[in-house]
């Protein structure tokens, strides 16, 4: 014949469950905290108005469309560009002559804008945007 | 004869200090996610060699829905500049970062005007992405 042997409850002492969690708590907290993100850094001159006629640029001049770079004046696409502007900027020594002027048409997308940009500064480039500013001229 | 008066000692149950600091974190954590913009909807673009970034004194993001936000709030990128620049204060350069979460279907006429607010703000810009996945071999 087999005795069966009787079990035993123990229950954790409640009172301690606040402070479990608590402590769980400050671990997804600090979890939370510590996600790193990742991007890339930007540096960009301080936003000035500049008329039109002003006298011409002799700076390089990027104009980005959804399909295509344009480096003073050859389109190109991405990986050419990046040969291209790294050249082109070789040989420039005073920070003055590094400064690259992008503009972007309305609908080019970010992917590329940010691709460009960084090609631009792994070359040495110190990246300016033209903005187009609207103005609104009423005539009598 | 003077009757002493019996002196009564009143002390807080330490028993139930456990459940105040529940509570208190519990009410810092909602004060902590009114400056939170995880409840915004973006998705990052992806690029060869990004680097780890430092923490932000402010975050701007543009939505799948193409809308602006400051620090999780919705704000018009012409009100922008003059809202970061109270932000970052008198904070000297290097410690002006902020974080800028672009929608990747985002085009241009969306992020140029808010990179020149963070340019004209005098911030120290930095774009969130992630980093390419490298190529699967065959």
């Amino acid at each position: 014949m087999k005795l069966k042997r009787g079990k035993l409850l123990i229950d954790p002492p409640a009172s301690a469950s606040s402070d479990i969690a608590f402590i769980l708590i400050i671990f997804f907290l600090v979890c939370a905290a510590v996600q790193p993100e990742t991007g890339l850094a930007q540096v960009l001159p301080q936003t000035e108005e500049k008329n039109e006629q002003n006298e011409q640029s002799k700076n390089i001049e990027v104009t980005i469309t959804p399909t295509s770079i344009v480096l003073n004046g050859s389109p190109l696409q991405l990986s050419t560009f990046t040969q291209r502007i790294a050249a082109a900027l070789k040989l420039k020594t005073r920070e003055a002559d590094r400064i690259v002027v992008v503009k972007s048409a309305p609908d080019t997308p970010y992917p590329l804008w940010i691709g460009v940009s960084q090609a631009i500064e792994q070359a040495g480039g110190i990246l300016t945007l033209e903005l187009e500013s609207e103005r609104v001229i009423t005539v009598e | 004869m003077k009757l002493q008066r019996r002196k009564l000692t009143a002390s807080v149950p330490t028993f139930a200090m456990g459940d105040i600091g529940f509570l208190l974190l519990i009410f810092f954590v909602i004060l902590a996610r009114a400056q939170d913009d995880s409840h915004i909807q973006w998705q990052p673009a992806k690029l060869k060699d990004v680097e780890m970034v430092a923490a932000p004194l402010a975050s701007v993001a543009i939505d799948t829905g193409f809308k602006t936000y400051l620090d999780g709030k919705e704000i018009s990128p012409d009100e922008l500049a003059a809202a970061l620049t109270t932000l970052l204060g008198d904070a000297p350069a290097g410690q002006r970062n902020v974080f800028l979460k672009v929608h990747k279907e985002a085009k241009a006429s969306h992020f140029e005007p808010v990179i020149a607010a963070i340019s004209e703000a005098g911030g120290d810009l930095f774009h969130i992405l992630v980093p390419e996945e490298p190529l699967r071999k065959p």
